[in-house]
């Protein structure tokens, strides 16, 4: 009987401490802290992704490519926080279940970047988009007035040519149909350059982090 | 008398005369010692025979780990200075790309991804690439061939001589891999292997800017060629390019304590044996001297000088240890060679023979020393009797006065007993440990012996039946045979349970992923919708769940307060820094698993609400981050922090493929959270597997399967000799050892028949004599056999602790069966010695043995 009574009250904590879940990282809470002196209500961007988003292997995960994107909301003084919704190893079908988790909390930009592990994994390209798909719909579901940006993503060279192309065709696909603002590459310019990638050849430095955070601005700043 | 010159020379050509003469009194007799001498001797060649042949073996074996003396990979294209080195390393080399790709099976038009090898060279040197047909092994390398996984061609219903896609180039399957030597980690499981060759890789196009490649070279040297040595020096140079070297015996430490127990067993068997000679000659001459005692006295008399007879008796007993250690060199050498060629529908092992000169000559120098050195104990007694005193038969009790050469005899000994053990295990502390070890032994057993003599002889009540009292009385009599018996009984009982413990400890360790509950299939990225269907799946398929863990990935925030920034700043603290940007992936549950052991503190099994959680940690991550038990640790859950206290520490047994934690927390706390699951099963065969995968794939296509069939296959045959090494070694010298015993019993067979003949005479009858010779070995083998078995779990409680660091579990089941087993073996041989005593009229053998 111990048991279904425990959960209530973490169940409680668990949303409570949901809603303040961005603040983890000082690096953030400077920033919060500096955005908190414009006079405009602050609004939250949720990146959801996998190690790439995480900052698999960095130092400190406010070295990862979103903390990187902060650092240039703050510089140009615009009132937005990201909340980082990272998590090493994250598959697209790991992704669905889990955004229900995140999806507690309100945002107002949703930027979609999974798939990476599928497409190393060697899952099925159609799979893949079928769980972006979901997660995209219950994000709608959810927050229909929230803007989604989708990061396109590509596997290397030598999974072949056939399951290349189509792994890359799902990310231009879903934002189109989905009405999403488009990266249609993130590791553009990091990919495949050894210097800028960490020693098992996949996970950005933090100089690479820099470059990829570059390319999601591009696009960013556009709907901020 | 006066004419006696008591300066005269001594002459060799007589005293050798002497010897021969005097040996030739009683060739049964002698015949009786010297067998026992062989047996000690046999036992120790055939042991170490088999030791230094399967040692060999096993290291042969081991190189299939590897596949090559040295592998040096890296995941880059080697830059010019790297390529230099590459190619001055000299030996054979061969060449590996693999990487990652989806393969198209043209016919049955499946899609798969798998881990593409690209080969050149004559690699696989050691093991080979077995593959159905067996030619396709070395022959795909002539063509556009592949070599393909047996689970993925039967995945695919694939068959030799379809095509498959890798890229842009066509290959035509050669033949089906069943093993390849070289797959020993976990990262070689995830994708089936599929192998091609090297001219080819071009044509793929697979290889170019954003492609992931790793590159292999393998390395063979010519036999003696010390590759270690070139290892570390390469190393840093390596370590600069960011490339990584492997050799055989790197991957021997790394594949678990299989191969140091082994080494461990092997030289505590060889020590045994060593033990088992010297019981088994120390025994013989020990009796065989005291029965010389007579002759020596009668000749005293008649003139010879006590250095004489010394020397007679001492060129007597060399002669005697030459002939029967040569004889059991012989013997042992014969038997190694005979037993494997018996066994050889029983054994699933080949055992190599080949004659070891190094075993049969450490068993004819050990057999004369140990004959000799045994043999002057006693010898030097007689230097200091007078002819008249050694007559009077009464020597033993005059003669236990302080002799310094008493003393230089037994540091002799121990000294031989330190070097030989040295021998056998290298190093001198162990050496040291191991004799003591045996003096203690040695010391207890004679402690025990004596202490029977005393109170034997208090004991006895007049009220006894005669019998009784006889048999108990023999026990303390003079010339009694208490002491050397309890001494050889309980030394053999002793090393042949001692043997028999550490074997099942061992055996328990040596855990086979063929035994049936051993996971060599892990399934991941379950999601929690999916756990209860897959499990369904599973145990549908006729396969077993071994285990379904949920895994949360959460990160460390605060340790006792402090933060990433604190651990930085302040060194002091030693925590870690990195400890808090890794993700942590965690798990749940009420109880600890079988490869979990609490060094400190107290596994809960549940959180109580409100409070803090207490959570299990991992020894070593424990150290990283300075924590014992009650320190407060707070987790960074996605988002949702969790304040945590270090309510145990453990300790994990990470080689067994199974899923193990740095951080366990209680149940009722993380079941909301994101998570994923982890399922670990086991197939019996590639068959089972491929149709198990097809289901898994066809309903959840977003579980990733990790088939470590292949991997454990090389693995297990290894582990599975390992096991079978250790059975074979100790059950071969358990035997060796009871024959030694046997034979160690058996030498005593003079000792009674004076007493025994004189009772028959004055009338005693055969059922008598009978009873009065079984009570004695009945009371004496107890008593051996009972100490024996003590000191053995004491010894094998000490190397399970000290040498082979493992828990001390055994079953003491079969060790109280022994116990009946040697007693009455004990018994038996006693009996059987007197038999002929019984059978015979009195006078008969009183003329043939007097």
């Amino acid at each position: 009987m111990k048991h279904p009574l425990k959960i209530i009250p973490v169940l409680a904590l668990i949303v409570f401490l949901a809603a303040c879940g961005g603040d983890k990282k000082p690096a953030e809470s400077d920033s919060t802290s500096t955005a908190a002196g414009n006079a405009q209500p602050k609004k939250t961007i949720l990146f959801f992704g996998d190690s790439l988003t995480a900052g698999y292997g960095l130092d400190d995960a406010t070295e990862a490519f979103p903390g990187v994107v902060q650092d240039k909301i703050d510089s140009a003084k615009l009132p937005y926080t990201i909340v980082n919704g990272g998590l090493s190893g994250e598959t697209s079908a790991g992704g669905r279940s889990r955004i229900d988790w995140l999806l507690k909390q309100p945002f107002d930009i949703f930027v979609l970047e999974l798939g990476a592990n599928d497409g190393l994994r060697g899952l099925p390209v159609a799979s893949t988009a079928e769980n972006l798909q979901a997660i995209i719909d219950k994000v709608k579901a959810k927050y229909p007035q929230a803007k989604l940006v989708m990061l396109g993503m590509q596997v290397p060279t030598n999974m072949g040519a056939t399951y290349s192309s189509d792994f890359k065709n799902i990310f231009p696909k879903l934002a189109t149909k989905n009405n999403m603002t488009l990266v249609p590459f993130l590791l553009q310019g990091v990919g495949g350059v050894r210097k800028l990638n960490q020693a098992d050849g996949i996970h950005p430095t933090e100089e690479g982090a820099k470059i990829v955070a570059a390319n999601v601005w591009a696009e960013l700043k556009g709907i901020l | 008398m006066d004419n006696v010159n008591y300066n005269r020379k001594i002459n060799f050509g007589w005293l050798f005369k002497m010897a021969v003469r005097d040996s030739r009194r009683n060739r049964a007799r002698l015949l009786l010692f010297i067998s026992s001498i062989v047996f000690g001797i046999a036992a120790l060649v055939a042991i170490y025979s088999f030791k230094y042949n399967i040692q060999n073996d096993i290291n042969g074996q081991a190189a299939t780990l590897i596949g090559a003396d040295l592998s040096i990979t890296g995941n880059k294209e080697p830059d010019k200075k790297l390529q230099t080195l590459l190619d001055s390393i000299g030996g054979e080399r061969s060449e590996e790309r693999s990487f990652a790709s989806m393969i198209y099976f043209t016919r049955t038009q499946g899609t798969r991804l798998v881990n593409i090898k690209a080969l050149k060279g004559a690699f696989p040197y050691y093991g080979s690439l077995e593959t159905t047909p067996l030619k396709a092994g070395t022959d795909f390398k002539n063509g556009r061939y592949a070599l393909v996984d047996k689970t993925l061609m039967l995945q695919f219903n694939a068959r030799v001589g379809d095509s498959i896609k890798v890229g842009n180039a066509t290959f035509v399957i050669a033949g089906v891999l069943n093993k390849a030597p070289g797959q020993t980690g976990i990262a070689s499981g995830i994708a089936p292997i599929v192998y091609i060759p090297f001219k080819y890789l071009a044509d793929t196009k697979l290889i170019g800017t954003g492609s992931r490649i790793n590159f292999a070279y393998y390395y063979k040297f010519p036999q003696g060629f010390n590759v270690e040595k070139l290892a570390k020096k390469i190393d840093p140079a390596l370590d600069k390019a960011e490339y990584g070297s492997d050799t055989v015996e790197n991957r021997k430490e790394n594949t678990g304590r299989s191969f140091g127990d082994l080494s461990r067993f092997l030289s505590l068997v060889a020590f045994i044996a060593l033990l088992l000679g010297c019981v088994g000659v120390a025994s013989a001459i020990n009796i065989y001297i005291r029965e010389k005692i007579a002759s020596i006295a009668i000749m005293r008399c008649m003139g010879v000088k006590a250095s004489e007879a010394f020397l007679i008796y001492l060129i007597q007993i060399t002669g005697i240890g030459l002939i029967g250690s040569v004889a059991g060199a012989i013997l042992g050498t014969s038997v190694q060679h005979l037993l494997p060629y018996v066994l050889k529908d029983f054994l699933p092992i080949t055992i190599s023979v080949s004659i070891s000169w190094m075993a049969i000559l450490q068993g004819i120098g050990l057999g004369i020393i140990i004959s000799v050195l045994f043999a002057l104990l006693p010898l030097i007694n007689i230097r200091n009797i007078s002819p008249l005193n050694t007559l009077r038969m009464s020597f033993e009790e005059t003669a236990t006065k302080r002799d310094p050469f008493r003393w230089l005899v037994y540091l002799l000994v121990v000294g031989f007993i330190i070097g030989f053990s040295y021998l056998q295990l290298g190093d001198w502390l162990g050496a040291g440990v191991f004799t003591i070890g045996i003096l203690v032994a040695f010391l207890i057993l004679t402690a025990i012996a004596w202490l029977l003599i005393r109170f034997t002889r208090v004991l006895i009540m007049s009220s006894w039946s005669y019998i009784l009292r006889q048999g108990f009385a023999n026990l303390y009599r003079p010339n009694n045979q208490t002491i050397i018996l309890t001494v050889s009984i309980g030394l053999s009982t002793a090393f042949i349970c001692t043997l028999f413990l550490i074997q099942q400890l061992l055996i328990s360790q040596v855990s086979l992923s063929s035994s049936g509950n051993q996971s060599n299939m892990i399934l991941f990225d379950i999601q929690t919708s999916q756990e209860k269907p897959l499990a369904e799946l599973t145990r549908k398929q006729g396969l077993p769940v071994l285990s379904q863990v949920p895994i949360i990935t959460m990160r460390l925030d605060k340790v006792n307060g402090k933060t990433a920034a604190d651990a930085k700043k302040d060194s002091t603290l030693h925590i870690s820094p990195r400890a808090f940007a890794w993700e942590y992936r965690v798990t749940y549950r009420d109880s600890l698993t079988n490869s979990e052991q609490i060094t400190s503190g107290k596994f809960i099994g549940k959180a109580a609400p409100g409070r803090d959680i207490p959570v299990s940690a991992e020894e070593r991550f424990a150290n990283r981050i300075n924590v014992k038990v009650g320190d407060k640790l707070v987790f960074n859950v996605q988002g949702i922090m969790m304040n945590a206290y270090v309510s145990s520490i453990r300790k994990v047994n990470w080689n067994k493929i199974q899923t193990n934690f740095q951080v366990v927390f209680p149940a009722g706390v993380l079941e909301d959270a994101p998570q994923f699951h982890v399922l670990l099963t086991h197939v019996p065969s590639q068959p089972v597997s491929a149709a198990y995968q097809q289901a898994v794939v066809k309903q959840f296509p977003n579980i990733s399967i990790i088939d470590l069939g292949l991997v454990l296959t090389v693995l297990d045959e290894l582990l599975d000799k390992i096991g079978y090494v250790i059975k074979f070694m100790s059950g071969f010298s358990i035997v060796t050892g009871i024959i030694v015993l046997i034979s160690s019993v058996r030498i005593s067979k003079y000792q009674r028949i004076k007493e025994s003949v004189l009772l028959r005479t004055m009338g005693a009858s055969r059922r008598q004599i009978f009873s009065i010779t079984a009570l004695e070995y009945l009371f004496l083998g107890t008593l051996s056999a009972s100490t024996g078995i003590v000191i053995a779990i004491g010894s094998s409680w000490l190397l399970a602790k000290y040498r082979f660091d493992m828990p001390y579990h055994v079953n003491l089941w079969p060790v109280a069966a022994m116990f009946f087993a040697i007693t009455a073996l004990t018994v038996i041989i006693g009996l059987l010695n007197s038999r002929g005593i019984l059978n015979k009229p009195p006078l008969e053998v009183l003329r043939s043995n007097a």
